[in-house]
């Protein structure tokens, strides 16, 4: 129970915290004072307390998105496991569960953006349809690498039971890592596949779908923003930890810096894609994915190359 | 006795409908459907309940041998699709051809309705029938029903021609399941399904199987045998696409579980499981493109059809292998996806397709980019048509997420177990990706119709339909809300069907299986507790905010017109540049040029044809003509020809018969 609360806690913490983690490093690099840690949070608790402004064009569905939105992230959240403590949901598959729960967030926020009748939100969602599809394949066949690795389909028990340790395992559990932190670069925008703090519509793709959002609508937005990266840097962390030191005093820490200082240094250094080599990109992942199972296959089957 | 029986009920039939006055033909043919839906859905509710299978009627004499009609539990889920979707079809056939009561004569809307029932309670026959001509009898009168229902609309002429390209296909597949039943007499002398066991017992047998795959698979629809979908179902009026798509098609599933259930050699089982999950993963990835592509409401909806399929398919092929390696754990969980799947599809694509049809009695027309903000409209459409999307996207907590997650841990299950595990992580994948693009397809579908600014006047003046179709609507609804929040109950309806099929009934898997669809259970009640509570605290907080509205933000520009808002070509423009390989465009008109600083008017309409179409439909035709010509050559119009003609034709059988080869 204490457990439960715990893991609980510690996502909470790890949402709140990468974000913060993400500015401080591009101040860093880029040589500025930069923004305070906690600002992120300061805009979010402004806009919770603003009032807001709807468009005559939408229906009631696009006010109740926001909660969708939210809920559905809160949801993934809680299916995550903190290395060895236990997440509050926890079932055979629930790998499937959590994959289709952010799938109900990213149908929601699509449809919010459609509702707008704008033409730049149904540039953004149309963009986060396709690739949201995209990335798909290679969600799923990491989690079918774990899953043969270490003989669970839950994220629960993939990672609460004590593995061998052997190079094997740790080839393929780094590989997973950073399979994932690619996959949270993808679902969370960032650069290089989507850049939060570009100015022009046309070439937004998160960003353009809320535009027409305020108030405590943003903020809810936003909050599952965090949430989602946090469930995915989670998922990396967690096959790192897996490997050598398996415990949540080290899991939470690595999958705040891991993705943090990783988007930070990302963001920094490298221009964002042009729109038509995204698709291109993340198909790239998937097959990536796809050539990290048939590695662990053949590792797991002992063929000697 | 049993054909007299039948004799009688159809004259019945077709003498009550063809007197009854016009407005109450529909309560006819609704009480025909209603009774014979009690009459099979009470035992069958017992037989799954597990009761013993009933035997309805033994040794009806037929031209090959005897045959019976009897409900095991896969009858008995079948007949549960049939006659709840019967049921729903008929109720919604009210208000919809209600529009056409003026219109057409009283004679037409009579073989409608004669049609239709006849079209239930034959599906009804061909699941409870064993086999041989029995089973071909009702397979044909199905055909032959649904082809005169497509015909509804005849005076359009693309009706009459997606009308007969159905007939001539469905009769190319019933061909092909002549041969497999002849096929079968000549091996085991008897031509019921149960003697499939004894001829598959004899070795390879697998051109059996192929020709019942092909026969069966023309039915359904499995890639490339699905070109008839996306004609006929635009064609039909669209509760007649419901339960075409929603239930017909799925005969055709019926018919390969049928055939699937009798092998027992495990390296048979392999290969055949093999060519299914294949055939379900190129199904599927081949529909769900396509489906993302179409501008056309109804098109889309077939094409997601053949998707489905596909699923279906790849949770059946993965059950398939995992019992040839004799893992049984997995074999109920991936069939007991695919049997759910096969029930969730019948739900949600009959709402769809009665939701595509409120809008055309509307606004007469399927064509996506003509509508827009419909929701405002008809609210209580958009509603039951947004939950048919949300359970046709397999999310949380609807039933459509059900039926997929059991396949997918089929799936991870066999990775996980090191079974087949390449077979498994490619439908993994395929099945991933297949999720994916429905999600685009079907957002694509929703938001264009439902959601934004009209784009044409007609959405202006529609108004929602008659509160019959709505409670038609209710009863697929309520299965997609009850199964996707109680998926623990709908288990224990398709337990016995997977006991009857192989699978393990055994206590622990099945509990197994239970205790995590509790778990699935509570974890959609508990998202949807959530999502109320951010929902009522949001509400509360802004009691106290200023909330204004305006109009959609422009990002700058100051007079933005509903002309620039994103339509359904435009939506899936991504996906077609990658896979335009796939289709052949017919584009009309002329697009806007890169040049023109000040465009005038244009129009533009671009069309996405299957590539598989022409294969299959233009290919043969071109052929035909081809021997056509060279034969037309032989009739020169000279008798001195005819006569040679005649004489070579005497001088041939003279010289055969001297060789003894006639």
């Amino acid at each position: 129970m204490v457990g439960i609360a715990l893991n609980t806690l510690l996502m909470i913490v790890v949402a709140i915290a990468i974000p913060g983690v993400i500015n401080r490093t591009r101040a860093t690099l880029a040589g500025r004072k930069g923004l305070p840690f906690v600002q992120h949070l300061r805009n979010a608790r402004l806009l919770l307390r603003k009032g807001s402004v709807y468009s005559t064009t939408t229906t009631a569905l696009f006010r109740i998105v926001p909660a969708v939105y939210l809920g559905a992230a809160i949801v993934a959240m809680l299916f995550m496991p903190v290395a060895d403590l236990y997440p509050l949901i926890s079932f055979e598959g629930d790998v499937i569960c959590f994959a289709y729960t952010l799938a109900l967030a990213r149908v929601a926020i699509i449809l919010a953006a459609m509702d707008t009748g704008s033409s730049f939100e149904g540039m953004g969602a149309a963009r986060e349809a396709l690739y949201g599809a995209l990335i798909e394949p290679a969600l799923m066949i990491g989690f079918a690498t774990l899953a043969m690795f270490c003989g669970y389909t839950s994220f629960a028990d993939i990672f609460a039971h004590e593995q061998s340790f052997n190079a094997q395992i740790t080839i393929v559990m780094f590989l997973i890592a950073y399979l994932f932190i690619t996959i949270a670069f993808v679902e969370s925008g960032r650069v290089p596949v989507d850049d939060p703090r570009t100015h022009l519509e046309l070439t937004m793709i998160h960003e353009v779908m809320c535009l027409d959002y305020s108030g405590i609508d943003m903020g809810m937005i936003h909050i599952a923003g965090w949430l989602k990266t946090a469930c995915f840097s989670m998922i990396a962390a967690n096959a790192i930890a897996a490997t050598c030191c398996f415990h949540w005093w080290l899991a939470a820490p690595l999958a705040i810096l891991l993705t943090g200082l990783s988007i930070g240094f990302v963001e920094s250094t490298q221009a964002r894609n042009k729109l038509v080599r995204n698709t291109t990109f993340i198909v790239t992942i998937s097959a990536l994915a796809a050539l990290i199972f048939f590695i662990g296959y053949l590792l797991q089957s002992d063929i000697n190359i | 006795m049993f054909y007299l029986l039948s004799l009688l009920v159809l004259a019945l039939l077709v003498g009550s409908i063809f007197l009854a006055p016009l407005r109450s033909k529909v309560w006819v043919a609704f009480g025909f459907v209603a009774i014979a839906a009690i009459a099979v859905a009470a035992p069958s509710i017992g037989v799954l309940a597990g009761a013993e299978d009933i035997v309805l009627a033994r040794e009806i004499p037929s031209m090959l041998g005897m045959g019976s009609l009897s409900i095991d539990p896969l009858s008995a889920i079948f007949l549960l699709i049939i006659a709840i979707a019967g049921v729903a079809t008929m109720l919604y056939s009210h208000g919809y051809v209600g529009h056409y009561l003026t219109k057409k004569s009283s004679a037409h809307i009579s073989l409608h309705y004669t049609a239709l029932a006849t079209l239930i309670l034959s599906m009804m026959l061909v699941v409870m029938a064993d086999g041989g001509f029995l089973f071909l009898f009702a397979w044909e009168l199905m055909t032959i029903a649904s082809f005169i229902l497509i015909l509804f609309d005849a005076e359009r002429a693309e009706v009459l021609r997606a009308a007969l390209s159905y007939l001539i296909m469905m009769h190319v597949g019933f061909i092909f399941l002549v041969a497999g039943f002849a096929g079968l007499e000549s091996i085991s002398n008897d031509t019921s399904f149960a003697a499939l066991a004894h001829c598959f017992g004899q070795g390879k047998n697998l051109a059996i199987f192929i020709l019942f795959l092909l026969g069966f698979g023309m039915k359904a629809g499995i890639f490339p045998m699905h070109v008839w979908l996306p004609e006929a179902h635009p064609a039909a009026p669209s509760h007649i696409s419901a339960i075409m798509s929603g239930v017909m098609i799925k005969t055709g599933v019926y018919g390969i579980l049928r055939v699937v259930s009798h092998m027992s050699a495990p390296e048979q089982i392999h290969v055949v499981g093999v060519i299914i999950l294949a055939i379900g993963v190129v199904t599927g990835l081949w529909g769900v493109i396509l489906a993302a592509m179409q501008n056309d409401v109804k098109r889309l909806l077939a094409y997601s059809s053949i998707e489905n399929i596909g699923v279906i398919f790849i949770g059946l092929g993965i059950a398939t292998l995992a019992n040839a390696s004799g893992n049984t754990a997995i074999m109920t969980l991936a069939l007991c996806g695919a049997l759910m799947h096969t029930i969730n599809h019948s739900l949600f694509k009959s709402l769809l397709f009665f939701g595509a049809g409120n809008i055309y009695s509307q606004m007469h027309t399927t064509h996506l980019d003509r509508f827009g903000g419909v929701a405002k409209h008809m609210p209580v459409t958009a509603i039951l048509f947004l939950l048919a999307t949300m359970a046709i996207c397999a999310l949380p907590p609807l039933n459509g997420f059900v039926g997929e997650f059991l396949i997918y841990i089929g799936m991870l299950g066999s990775v996980r177990d090191g079974i087949n595990t390449l077979y498994a992580a490619g439908g993994l994948m395929a099945l991933a990706l297949i999720g994916g693009i429905v999600v685009l397809a079907f957002t694509k579908l929703y938001s264009t119709v439902f959601l934004g600014s009209p784009r044409h006047h007609h959405v202006a003046e529609s108004e929602e339909v008659d509160n019959l179709r709505i409670a038609a609507m209710a009863i697929p609804a309520l299965g997609i809300v009850a199964i996707g929040l109680f998926p623990q109950y709908a288990l224990r309806m398709i337990e016995r069907v997977v006991g009857t099929l192989g699978g393990s009934q055994s206590a622990l898997i099945v509990s197994g299986l239970t205790s995590t669809l509790w778990k699935i259970s509570l974890t959609a009640i508990l998202l949807i507790i959530i999502i109320a509570l951010l929902y009522t605290i949001k509400h509360r907080a802004q009691r106290s905010r200023t909330i204004s509205q305006g109009p959609t933000w422009g990002c700058g520009f100051t007079s933005p017109n509903i002309h620039m808002q994103y339509t359904g070509e435009s939506f899936s423009e991504g996906l077609q540049s990658i896979a335009t390989s796939l289709t052949q465009n017919t584009v009309e008109g002329r697009a806007v040029g890169k040049s023109e600083i000040f465009p005038s008017s244009h129009n533009y309409n671009v069309r996405h044809k299957d590539k598989i179409d022409r294969l299959l439909a233009e290919w043969w035709v071109e052929l035909l003509r081809i021997i056509n010509k060279r034969m037309m050559s032989l009739r020169t119009g000279r008798i001195n020809n005819y006569i040679l003609f005649a004489l070579l034709f005497l001088i041939a059988i003279v010289i055969l018969s001297l060789f003894n080869l006639i």
